[in-house]
């Protein structure tokens, strides 16, 4: 206990204030959008057939009105808890060896200590744990918001604002935090350390991201759209990975590849029937059914585990990269 | 194997860098939790008998207080070597003396050997038992700071032989020769001579 306390002491007092910003900053985030979350369930109360829909009687105006503006702000919020994992990785991660190194202290630890990675990882806990603890906080009422907004929408099965709420954004935070911390012991400044942090973070997302669309493609279901119905017949829950022709014969091919084929589409009709000409769509000449690619919204919670896989992974990754800069590091 | 050595050893850096924030108490406990066995209470004896209050933070104390702690941290580690990589370098001559004070009798009470880096050759003759010159990236001289004292002259001007010529300091010129001489060599010509002659004929070892 008083081992954990004085490695406590000492990490907060090497990024005190980065640790207050963080706190302060999920505090306020985490409050306005629990308010929020009320604002919106008091009007779901006040009006149970007024919220949620296209169609609400005249009755209701001031209500779906009112709902719809709260809602246009409430779902910015939902922004901030996107990028609070990247800023917290940058943050509190990439200053933590960083600073060590460029104040020279590395030099009393590393030489008091038998294992300098034995250090490394009772400096890292209690800025990791502070971590996990303020994004579980922001990733709760980011979800309690997020049902708030939807309160129609079954959103464990559902890919709305998917990684702007719930435990995906915890996950994010260890990958970014690893990142950081990995960034910090190879560049051995402070600034610009964070500024390379966030620079790799972004690179960093962005591949994760176009992996993960490429997998996902992979795994897609093909859904006809309906043009005559309000949600256009598919799961309104589904992750839109792409848009497409399903062929007659039933080969699915998206917009791309049917134009490369010549397969060009100029009118479409309520069932969602697509039509070279209108006189093929007189003719009865189907080019082919508008479809969406999607993944299904009940396949939400595996998507969304199996990127908070990778991410956690990539962190641990890189804190094993860490580990090997900190081992191999000249102290100054 | 680094981490074994490490075991044996207690560095003190040229500018002890303490953790900002932290007091002087708070760097024995974080030593005491990254160095099993390291002698929490020596060091705070040591430190008070110095005065050099423990609940003050570390970073506010003077540059020689600093030093101070840093000693107090590498002895106790009760290493039985201790390097001191240039530890006088930023101090005033009173904190230099404590400084080296504290170490003499922390060496002579645990039987530990102190390998001290500095240019101030009157602190190594003083409480120093070996010299080691060290020269275009090698040793120049090793040997008993006594024995070099009995067996280093000065000779006035360029002398065939010599462990070197140099320039005294009214610019003239002196020989270091090993042997007889016009008058013993003290300590600091002993080193300017080794110095110059590894500048001179850096392939000739002494």
């Amino acid at each position: 206990m008083t081992a954990a306390l004085t490695w406590a002491r000492l990490s907060y007092r090497q990024q005190r204030w980065e640790l207050i910003l963080a706190a302060i900053g999920v505090g306020i985030v985490a409050a306005v959008m629990l308010f929020f979350a009320n604002e919106l369930r008091g009007l779901q109360a006040a009006g149970p057939d007024c919220v949620g829909l296209f169609d609400y009687p005249p009755s209701c105006e001031a209500i779906a009105t009112r709902f719809a503006e709260t809602s246009d702000t409430a779902q910015r919020l939902l922004l901030l808890s996107f990028a609070a994992p990247f800023g917290m990785g940058v943050i509190l991660g990439a200053p933590l060896v960083a600073r060590e190194i460029e104040g020279g202290t590395v030099q009393l630890a590393w030489t008091l200590g038998r294992s300098r990675v034995g250090w490394l990882l009772r400096r890292i806990t209690f800025v990791a744990l502070v971590t996990v603890a303020l994004l579980a906080v922001l990733a709760l009422s980011s979800e309690l918001l997020a049902a708030a907004l939807a309160p129609d929408r079954s959103l464990g099965e559902d890919f709305l604002w998917s990684g702007r709420r719930g435990w995906l954004i915890v996950a994010r935070g260890v990958g970014a935090l690893g990142v950081g911390i990995l960034v910090g012991a190879v560049v051995g400044r402070v600034l610009p350390a964070i500024l390379g942090a966030a620079l790799i973070m972004a690179l960093g997302f962005t591949a994760i991201s176009m992996g993960q669309d490429a997998v996902l493609r992979n795994e897609v279901e093909p859904q006809r759209v309906a043009m005559g119905n309000a949600s256009g017949g598919v799961d309104p829950g589904a992750l839109v990975i792409d848009f497409g022709l399903e062929l007659p014969g039933g080969e699915v091919v998206t917009w791309q590849e049917a134009q490369e084929r010549g397969l060009i589409a100029a009118v479409i009709d309520e069932e969602g029937r697509q039509f070279a000409s209108a006189a093929d769509m007189r003719a009865g000449r189907v080019l082919g059914y508008d479809i969406q690619l999607t993944i299904p919204g009940s396949q939400y919670l595996p998507v969304a585990a199996r990127e908070a896989g990778v991410v956690t992974g990539l962190g641990l990754v890189a804190l094993v990269g860490t580990a090997l800069v900190v081992s191999r590091r000249r102290p100054a | 194997m680094i981490v074994p050595a490490l075991e044996h050893l207690g560095y003190v850096p040229q500018s002890p860098a303490l953790y900002d924030g932290l007091s002087v108490e708070d760097h024995l406990d974080f030593a005491v939790q990254l160095r099993p066995g390291f002698d929490r209470s020596a060091a705070r004896t040591r430190l008070d008998q110095l005065g050099i209050p423990r609940g003050t933070g570390a970073r506010s104390l003077s540059g020689g207080q600093q030093a101070q702690v840093a000693l107090a941290l590498a002895l106790g580690t009760r290493a039985p070597i201790l390097l001191l990589d240039e530890p006088l370098a930023s101090l005033d001559p009173l904190a230099r003396r404590e400084f080296l004070h504290v170490l003499a009798d922390a060496v002579r009470a645990d039987g530990a050997t102190a390998l001290l880096s500095s240019h101030i050759v009157t602190d190594v003759e003083q409480f120093c038992d070996r010299l080691v010159v060290l020269g275009v990236g090698r040793v120049l001289l090793h040997e008993r700071v006594t024995a070099a004292l009995q067996r280093h002259h000065i000779t006035p001007g360029a002398v065939n032989g010599a462990v070197s010529t140099f320039a005294a300091a009214d610019g003239a010129p002196n020989s270091l020769v090993v042997g007889v001489g016009q008058r013993p060599a003290t300590l600091e010509e002993v080193v300017l001579g080794y110095l110059a002659a590894g500048r001179v004929a850096p392939k000739v070892a002494a």
